[in-house]
């Protein structure tokens, strides 16, 4: 999409990148903000759940008379029944025999996996009848070590599939081996992201309701999903167009997990047997073990080849990402870092190996990134070895490394191509803005005082504006080559303002952005327009707000709309005043003659000749004032050459983070006592929406790093799961974070803007690493396995302080 | 995470609860703040056939001093101990204590008797009323007895108190205000969560800086929170120098069982009650040697 040259200059913006309090925040902090659990509709059945408590079981018999005798409870659905009605749902990579349904099929593959749903009256009946369902279990043997599973040396999680591994190749772009042959210096090192989560506060809710005599079903949920209509049609045997998903629901938080098919389609199932509304709101019980909400689990193998003069040539990363029980799209979430694969370094060539196995854990689903924070913590840690091995401060290691600003748009060995950043200022401004000096005193003060202290430095990219690039890549029978969004603008009578979206959103802001992005093309008041979400059966498409795509894909579809607004505008001003369109000027609603300020059609006239007066409307025009812009992703539409080259997303976002970290030596807390983000996203739409997702971000980063884990027994059985032994990090926990921002505008998107929805948490793990391990470098000790909690910390003090003992008495 | 179902009453006397948990024994549950009780049951690890609420009662939530004493009613809420100025001088490990209880939200419900009668090994107030050797009384039909804070927790969770026995004030010893240091310290995952360990120490010097009293305590550690009153007993007379506290430290850690779980090993545990008692047993000493230290 052309840009316009004016558009591009901030300055001249008439409301983006303004301080302006964002539409959505009313009704969230007032408390009129109305979720799926709110939806109430008279006569609706609650649905409870039964878990299995094996890590793999067949389940042999359910019993459910006493569960039918409590008073109010009106059904029992087991797996048997669910699996015969409905189809297995799509999954991501080119697995048939990995089926998943709402409910165990006969066999249980995880502790916690549903194996039968209970409804009642109340949730309180429906839980007491599902403590009476008896469930005759034979457990099997099980696997929870993912080595194991890609060694082929446990038992199968399917064995309709024939072996645990769900995906696996090895991609060489570039001369690898050359590059590691000719290089002055190797290293390698082991990096482990730990089981995570972005665990929202609302879990997952969902409403459904069936009405037989139209047909038709109506679902409520609490949804972040491409294609979630579509899907739970697919399940449910139904026509695409029987299904009416309301996007008018909010969504409280989800950061990529609130992807719900199996709720859905167990809920609406009930829906249509029992005639009934039925409301399955998960517990947070439910949620953590049953959800299907996990996040990568992944451990990297890193080699890195470089020179005496700290230019990095070559990058090998293998990647073993365990999925847990079922695919559903997650095995993608090694694919999503392809386009980012080398970070922001002008390093020639690259080898990945990305392995995605199963095991009896709960299955993972997207998280924040889509699998690229992990993939940044690798690089970056490959970074600081670097550094490490060659004596050379990391942040001087980075800048000889980076691609400059003006090889942009800049190619990287597996086939993106970056838009644009200025990677240099960005973490000159960061560190300037925390006093790098200043922090290098303060570091080695506490450390001459005895204790531990450490700067993180962390130079990451998150690639925005989402496309699906990665499902042919992952899946040869995949031909997805778009993933659109788009928008409808209609101006009514009054000449008020409406923009249609075409999704739900949960929490991002999306009608702040649409509006103002409206209102600065048609050049109205961005708090006189309302934006309204179309349900799904009127909907244009869209594929929802995953991979930081929104700013630009949401962002350039309403601005398109918007434009064409504009231009009937003039057109039907050039019709009325007998000049040609290119002698008129628009002028916040007005059309004026440019050289005639006399001759001008205004707004409210304008607007009712489209709607009133078709005799004035010029020849060919339809009536009414609406325009509706379906956009394809920027530099999308191609798919994967042979070699897994391919264009992923096409723009870059850049963060900088710099932290120090003060840890106890006796005790093993770490305590962040500086942090500073420098961030790039091109033109921000609104400023206090960039900056609250970054702030949260990088809060959340913070719990994968320190804190979070969804930690699992030997016996597979899940150990975190309330927020007892979930930890998630809270105000205490938070240090005050200062952003510094920056803006190297994308020429791909219609006014610069790139994507932020993933911003502090695709760096802030990574900067975390780089601290602690700064930190303990002085003692010789080292830790790379995510969450870095006190316990591991302190374990590798004093593993390190042990052997220092062990070696001065040898000596 | 809903409750089974339960029965409700409201007592509005200590007799009233005595008389029904006398007539339901086992299956009645006292409810005072519910901050533990609640969770337990919304995920039915506990669940009461009847609920006795004594929140209403005034009795529980007076407050008063007797001779070497404080007496503080159950239902006394932990945020208003924690900002009582006057108990702050006169019983200074409460507030430090409290300042470790969760939250101020689940301690503006949560009461000092609930959290007691909870018996939760690695909560706060129970180390500080072992610490102290506070005495708790158990009130039922008929009679009342007092139990020492030692002899009170039996196992996790579970105390000396009797089905039909309703905690109704705790009594919290004395030392005076002059020469008395007490501090509590912990470390837990994130602020206000349950302690991995959590040590108190309280010390009285004397004009010299030597000990004339003192006792130390160690949480999360055992299935009771452990104190040590003989070796306590043999800090008295010392110093208080860095060799006296870290002995006692080092022979309190070898003394303790220590569990593990997610966060914690034994021997992290181990560890860190050795950090901590050392850590607490100092800032105690110094506190004790500067007048009005204690006030946090």
């Amino acid at each position: 999409m052309d840009a316009n040259p004016s558009e591009r200059d901030a300055r001249l913006f008439r409301y983006i990148g303004r301080q302006r309090a964002p539409k959505e925040n009313p009704r969230f902090v007032t408390g009129r903000a109305r979720f799926a659990a709110d939806v109430s509709i008279p006569g609706t059945k609650h649905v409870a759940l039964v878990a299995s408590p094996y890590a793999h079981a067949r389940v042999k018999s359910i019993r459910t008379g006493a569960a039918l005798a409590v008073p109010g409870c009106r059904y029992v659905l087991t797996g048997e029944e669910l699996c015969a009605g409905t189809n297995a749902f799509l999954i991501g990579v080119d697995a048939p025999n990995v089926k998943r349904y709402a409910l165990a099929n006969g066999v249980a593959r995880y502790a916690g996996e549903w194996v039968a749903a209970v409804v009642a009256d109340s949730r309180h009946l429906a839980e007491d009848a599902a403590e009476l369902v008896e469930v005759e279990y034979e457990p099997l043997p099980f696997v929870v070590d993912p080595e194991l599973s890609a060694r082929g040396a446990a038992p199968l999680v399917h064995p309709e599939h024939g072996s645990n591994v769900l995906y696996r190749r090895k991609f060489v772009w570039g001369e690898v081996e050359r590059d590691f042959a000719a290089a002055d210096h190797r290293a390698e090192l082991r990096v482990d992201w730990g089981r995570s989560a972005t665990v929202p506060i609302e879990t997952f809710a969902v409403v459904a309701q069936w009405n037989a005599a139209t047909r038709l079903l109506d679902i409520w949920a609490s949804i972040q999903m491409p294609k979630f209509p579509d899907q739970v049609a697919q399940a449910l045997r139904l026509p695409g167009n029987a299904v009416r998903v309301h996007y008018d629901v909010d969504v409280g938080g989800s950061f990529g997990v609130k992807r719900g098919i199996k709720h859905t389609v167990l809920a609406a199932y009930l829906a249509r047997k029992l005639d009934c509304p039925v409301r399955l709101v998960e517990d947070r019980l439910e949620n953590m073990r049953g959800g299907d909400m996990h996040g990568p689990d992944r451990s990297f193998d890193v080699a890195v080849a470089f020179n005496a003069d700290g230019v990095v040539k070559s990058l090998r990363i293998r990647a073993l990402d365990d999925v847990g029980a079922y695919a559903g799209r997650s095995p993608l979430q090694l694919g999503k870092p392809v386009g980012a694969i080398v970070g922001p370094y002008r390093i020639g060539s690259v080898e990945y190996e990305p392995i995605s196995v199963m095991t009896n854990k709960t299955p993972q689903e997207a998280v924040r990134g889509f699998g690229q924070a992990p993939t940044n913590v690798a690089i970056e840690a490959a970074m600081d070895r670097v550094a490490a091995v060659l004596k050379m401060d990391r942040a001087q290691l980075r800048r000889i490394n980076f691609i400059r600003k003006d090889e942009f748009p800049y190619r990287i060995p597996s086939g993106s191509s970056y838009d644009s950043g200025d990677y240099h200022a960005v973490l000159d401004k960061a560190l300037a803005a925390a006093d790098i000096g200043e922090l290098l005193v303060k570091r080695d003060l506490i450390r001459r005082r005895g204790g531990l202290a450490g700067i993180g430095i962390a130079t990451c990219l998150e690639p925005s504006g989402g496309n699906s690039a990665f499902e042919p890549l992952f899946n040869p029978k995949n031909e997805t080559t778009t993933w659109m969004d788009s928008c409808l603008v209609r101006v009514d009578l009054s000449g008020s303002i409406t923009g249609v979206m075409n999704t739900s959103s949960s929490g991002q802001a999306h009608e702040t952005l649409v509006a103002t992005v409206i209102g600065e093309v048609l050049e109205r008041d961005p708090d006189s327009i309302r934006v309204a979400r179309a349900d799904s059966l009127c909907a244009l498409p869209s594929n929802s707000p995953v991979g930081s795509r929104m700013a630009i894909m949401l962002g350039g579809a309403a601005a398109g709309a918007a434009r064409k607004i504009r231009q009937t505008l003039i057109e039907i001003a050039a019709h009325n005043l007998g000049l040609p369109a290119q002698a008129l000027r628009y002028e916040q609603g007005d059309v004026i003659a440019a050289g005639d300020p006399g001759k001008r059609l205004a707004w409210a006239e304008l607007v009712e000749i489209a709607h009133r007066k078709f005799h004035r409307m010029p020849p060919g025009r339809e009536p009414g004032l609406q325009a509706q812009f379906v956009w394809e992703v920027p530099t999308g539409g191609t798919l994967p050459g042979a070699d897994g080259r391919v264009q992923m997303y096409p723009c870059y976002s850049f963060e900088a983070h710099v932290v120090l970290v003060e840890i106890d030596p006796l005790v093993g807390r770490p305590t962040i006592r500086r942090y500073v983000c420098g961030h790039d996203c091109g033109v921000k739409i609104n400023p206090q929406v960039v900056h609250g997702m970054t702030y949260g971000g990088i809060a959340h980063g913070i719990g994968a790093a320190l804190f979070e884990k969804f930690a699992y027994s030997d016996e597979g059985q899940l150990l975190a799961g309330t927020f007892m032994d979930y930890l998630i990090p809270s105000a205490q926990e938070i240090p005050q974070v200062e952003i510094v921002d920056h803006c190297t505008p994308s020429p791909l998107t219609t006014f610069g803007q790139k994507g932020s929805g993933e911003s502090g948490y695709l760096g802030s793990p990574a900067a975390l690493v780089s601290a602690v391990n700064d930190a303990l470098a002085p003692i010789g000790a080292s830790l790379r396995a995510l969450p870095m909690t006190q316990k591991a910390i302190w374990e590798a003090i004093a593993t390190r302080t042990s052997r220092h003992r062990r070696e001065s008495a040898a000596a | 995470m809903k409750a089974a179902a339960f029965e409700y009453q409201r007592a509005e006397s200590v007799e009233q609860a005595c008389a029904a948990l006398a007539e339901h024994g086992f299956d009645a549950k006292l409810i005072a703040g519910g901050q533990s009780l609640v969770p337990m049951m919304a995920m039915r690890l506990a669940r009461p056939a009847l609920l006795i609420d004594i929140n209403r009662i005034a009795e529980l939530t007076t407050s008063s001093e007797h001779g070497d004493h404080a007496v503080l009613g159950a239902c006394a809420r932990q945020q208003s101990v924690k900002q009582d100025q006057r108990l702050a001088a006169r019983v200074p490990m409460l507030r430090a204590a409290l300042a470790w209880v969760g939250h101020i939200q689940t301690r503006n419900r949560g009461t000092i008797g609930g959290s007691l009668a909870h018996a939760d090994p690695s909560a706060e107030l129970p180390l500080a009323a072992c610490v102290l050797d506070a005495r708790i009384v158990l009130r039922k039909k008929g009679s009342t007895r007092t139990v020492a804070g030692a002899d009170f927790f039996v196992a996790p969770m579970q105390t000396a108190a009797e089905t039909d026995e309703c905690l109704t004030e705790v009594h919290w010893p004395l030392w005076g205000e002059q020469r008395v240091g007490c501090a509590f310290d912990e470390v837990s995952a994130r602020h206000g969560d349950f302690a991995m360990v959590a040590a108190a120490a309280q010390v009285q010097t004397g004009e010299d800086g030597r000990c004339t009293r003192a006792a130390f305590g160690l949480g999360g550690v055992d299935a009771v929170p452990r104190a040590f009153p003989d070796l306590a007993a043999r800090l008295v007379g010392s110093a208080l120098a860095a060799q006296d506290i870290e002995a006692a430290a080092n022979t309190a850690a070898g003394e303790i069982e220590p569990g593990e779980d997610l966060h914690a090993s034994a021997a992290y545990r181990r560890h860190l009650a050795r950090v901590l008692v050392t850590r607490v047993l100092s800032v105690a000493r110094d506190r004790s040697r500067v007048s009005g230290a204690n006030a946090q």
